[in-house]
């Protein structure tokens, strides 16, 4: 069922450099991308304590302002 | 529940042989076009190649390829978008993921 000749010299060559071109690629973008992720969640680490130290800053303000001042 | 656990741990060995039925012959047509068309290109066959791209350069140039059939235009797009999507499959192996980087 094959055509005459079998598979032609230039669509192998170009499969196979196509496939190796896009192993390239990502192998660099990935490269590219790691360090920028890391660094992304490092910083999201630090602004989340900061967020939550504010959090807990306004919850408890709000909490004592909610409660009732209890009569002395 | 137990039940019915057991009946589809019996019915795993048939599901298997089933699976392996099907596949059988479909990875044979599979491994047949396989080994004519995926086969990486021995070194003498490079200059071939270089010869059979520049052919296909001079065929725009000189206005030939503008005289092929649409039958054989369709059929050209494909086998081009086929080689292309090779890439894809490149990229995939190279991240080390089918879907998205694993940063």
């Amino acid at each position: 069922m094959h055509r005459k000749g079998g598979c032609q010299p230039p669509f192998k060559t170009a499969r196979w450099s196509f496939l190796l071109i896009g192993m390239f690629y990502g192998k660099q973008r990935y490269d590219y991308l790691k360090p920028r992720a890391e660094e992304e969640r490092r910083v999201e680490e630090s602004e989340k304590k900061i967020r939550e130290e504010q959090e807990k800053i306004a919850k408890a303000l709000a909490e004592g302002k909610s409660k009732p001042i209890r009569m002395l | 529940m137990a039940q019915a656990v057991q009946k589809l741990m019996a019915k795993v060995p048939t599901l298997i042989g089933a699976a392996a039925t099907y596949s059988k012959p479909r990875l044979a047509t599979f491994w047949h076009y396989a080994k004519v068309e995926l086969v990486p290109p021995s070194p003498a066959e490079i200059p071939q190649a270089i010869i059979g791209i520049k052919n296909i350069v001079t065929g725009v140039n000189s206005g030939r390829l503008g005289q092929t059939t649409v039958k054989d235009a369709f059929r050209n797009g494909l086998v081009c978008t086929e080689v292309l999507m090779w890439s894809y499959i490149g990229e995939c192996i190279g991240k080390g993921g089918i879907v998205g980087y694993a940063v």
